[in-house]
């Protein structure tokens, strides 16, 4: 379908063989440049160790061994006291409850705010608005003493409830947009036939707002499973460090390590998003393109 | 509206998710403007014991790496707002009319990245960007990248538009095709060559969605602090740094000096930064808005 549509008022584009050519080039050589980085630090990845070194420009190696994860694992548990099974672990657990505990929040707060009356309702959603420009390090120091003051800093709830206090308006945001564009005789034909507030969000408007939710769990799930700063601070013990910590931590200790099992080590960080965006790429795309229009 | 007055019940819907925002974004966020005229470190319990008065903001002005670290900001901003989104502008247009065959894979790979988490992005080509990596090798040079004083800087933008380009490259693509097509037909029929399109007609067309881009990349801008941490942890001799990672070496850093009001005061500027941003562009849409 989308071909079709092209072809219908690319006319001159088709025609010029300049064009062709030109896209042809630029194209590939962005996918090149993209491609590139990975595949090359793939490729040191999966060489025996003693080959590393030895013909290491060329991104077929010669010798293929996996001896570079082994070792990755090894040199992230004995010398910077980090191991990658646990680092998954905490991030799976931080990402899992701060996305959970957004959305459950945003579902019935962005309710208030498309359907029903309170005081101070646009000044609020303003400052809302307001503060998904401001970066996260602003937050950062008041933040920190807040958590020692509650006694829960390096613990996970610390990471989660500073997650949840800065990505919050994001749901809000996205859901509001959402519910408000359902059709108003929707929720008034429910009103008639006597349906509760709390019913008609349940049996009415959540239904329909399933990819509303589905495009907040990308969002959020990347923001979190990526987030650094918050997670290095808040969660100083190297037994909680998420993916991101842990691994910033091995690619800039002190301690040299064999180029293949850096490359081993980043690797570890980026197959399981590699598979996780193969299989669901079309809902990313479309999830962070959704959440780039609430601005 | 459901109810034509306010319920109580409603309290029930708002108050968890305002309690949180509140508690963990606007509070913290009001404390830390009042924070920059005080004098603590990390170990302190009173934070509000010793007021100082605007000394934070006198020695972050003093201080030759602050306006490095401005400096440095604003040109990560500029890169981001305007290198990166012509490259996406260009790149959007080529592979939309470029009728490729696999339309959909070339965005997903250039695509992919943004998907990362900006830490592991910095360790793949930190190692490529070292003298014995395999850029000096594809070269024949032999060149430490990033300890270049003039280069690391642009060195991080590129690295920061390696992975966000196919962010912008998506939304544009979303604006071309929502696209009125009515005007390029038109185009046809009056033979207007390829280039005329693109440069009088296509672009002028997206621009909404530029200005989207543009602000997305400035909001993105004043963030980076991963990027920076993990290539070149603001060196050489802080020349790298950038307001974020200012903040984090004077308040957090183990090497750094630990002065916590200070870290308050860089983030009272981009406070403030950001501030001004938004009402220039508050102020700027509405006068558009009384034109029209």
């Amino acid at each position: 379908m989308e071909t079709n549509k092209i072809n219908n008022y690319g006319a001159s584009f088709k025609r010029s063989p300049i064009f062709y050519i030109i896209t042809r080039i630029v194209v590939l050589f962005f996918i090149i440049i993209i491609i590139f980085p990975l595949l090359y630090t793939l490729s040191l990845s999966v060489r025996s160790p003693e080959t590393v070194y030895s013909a290491r420009y060329f991104l077929i190696p010669y010798e293929f061994s996996f001896a570079n994860y082994i070792d990755a694992f090894v040199n992230a548990e004995q010398k910077l006291k980090v191991s990658f099974p646990r680092m998954f672990l905490n991030s799976a657990v931080v990402t899992s409850l701060s996305v959970t505990l957004i959305i459950s929040m945003s579902i019935f707060a962005a309710f208030a705010f498309s359907h029903l009356r309170f005081p101070l309702k646009e000044s609020l959603y303003n400052v809302m608005i307001a503060s998904v420009a401001m970066p996260a390090q602003v937050l950062l120091i008041p933040l920190f003493y807040i958590l020692i003051y509650l006694g829960i800093i390096n613990t996970y709830q610390a990471v989660i409830l500073a997650y949840a206090g800065f990505l919050i308006p994001i749901g809000i945001l996205i859901l509001r947009m959402f519910y408000e564009q359902i059709p108003y005789e929707l929720t008034e034909a429910g009103t008639v036939d006597g349906a509760s507030d709390f019913q008609l969000l349940m049996k009415v408007l959540l239904p329909l707002a399933k990819p509303a939710i589905a495009t907040c769990v990308i969002l959020l799930f990347l923001d979190t499973w990526n987030e650094f700063i918050y997670a290095m601070i808040f969660m100083q013990d190297p037994t909680i460090h998420t993916v991101p910590v842990g691994l910033a931590k091995i690619g800039t200790s002190r301690y040299q390590v064999n180029i293949g099992t850096y490359s081993a080590s980043v690797m570890i960080t980026i197959i399981p998003v590699m598979i996780i965006f193969a299989v669901f790429q079309r809902w990313f795309i479309a999830g962070m393109t959704m959440g780039a229009l609430k601005h | 509206m459901i109810y034509k007055t306010f319920q109580i019940k409603t309290l029930f819907y708002l108050l968890p998710a305002v309690f949180i925002f509140l508690t963990f974004n606007v509070i913290p966020g009001l404390t830390s403007l009042v924070l920059s005229f005080f004098d603590f470190t990390g170990f302190e319990t009173n934070l509000f014991r010793k007021f100082v008065g605007i000394d934070n903001f006198i020695k972050i002005y003093e201080d030759k790496y602050f306006w490095i670290a401005l400096k440095n900001t604003f040109l990560f901003v500029f890169g981001a707002v305007f290198i990166q989104t012509g490259i996406a502008l260009i790149l959007s247009i080529f592979i939309f009319f470029g009728n490729f065959k696999f339309s959909i894979l070339v965005r997903s790979i250039i695509f992919f990245p943004c998907v990362l988490a900006p830490v592991s992005v910095g360790l793949v080509w930190k190692k490529i960007l070292e003298q014995d990596g395999v850029l000096n090798s594809i070269l024949g040079l032999d060149y430490s990248y990033l300890s270049s004083v003039s280069l690391v800087m642009w060195l991080i933008i590129m690295v920061n538009t390696w992975q966000w380009i196919g962010y912008n490259l998506v939304i544009y693509y979303a604006g071309l095709q929502s696209m009125n097509i009515e005007l390029l037909e038109a185009s046809d029929i009056d033979g207007a060559n390829w280039s005329q399109k693109i440069f009088s007609i296509i672009i002028p067309l997206l621009w909404p969605t530029t200005i989207l881009n543009m602000i997305l990349n400035l909001i993105g801008g004043f963030r980076a602090f991963d990027i920076v941490y993990v290539l070149t942890r603001g060196g050489p001799a802080h020349y790298s740094e950038v307001l974020a990672s200012y903040l984090y070496y004077y308040s957090f850093s183990a090497g750094g000096p630990n002065k916590m009001g200070v870290g308050a005061a860089v983030a009272f500027v981009i406070f403030a930064c950001i501030l001004t941003i938004a009402v220039a562009r508050i102020i700027v849409s509405k006068r558009i808005r009384r034109e029209n």
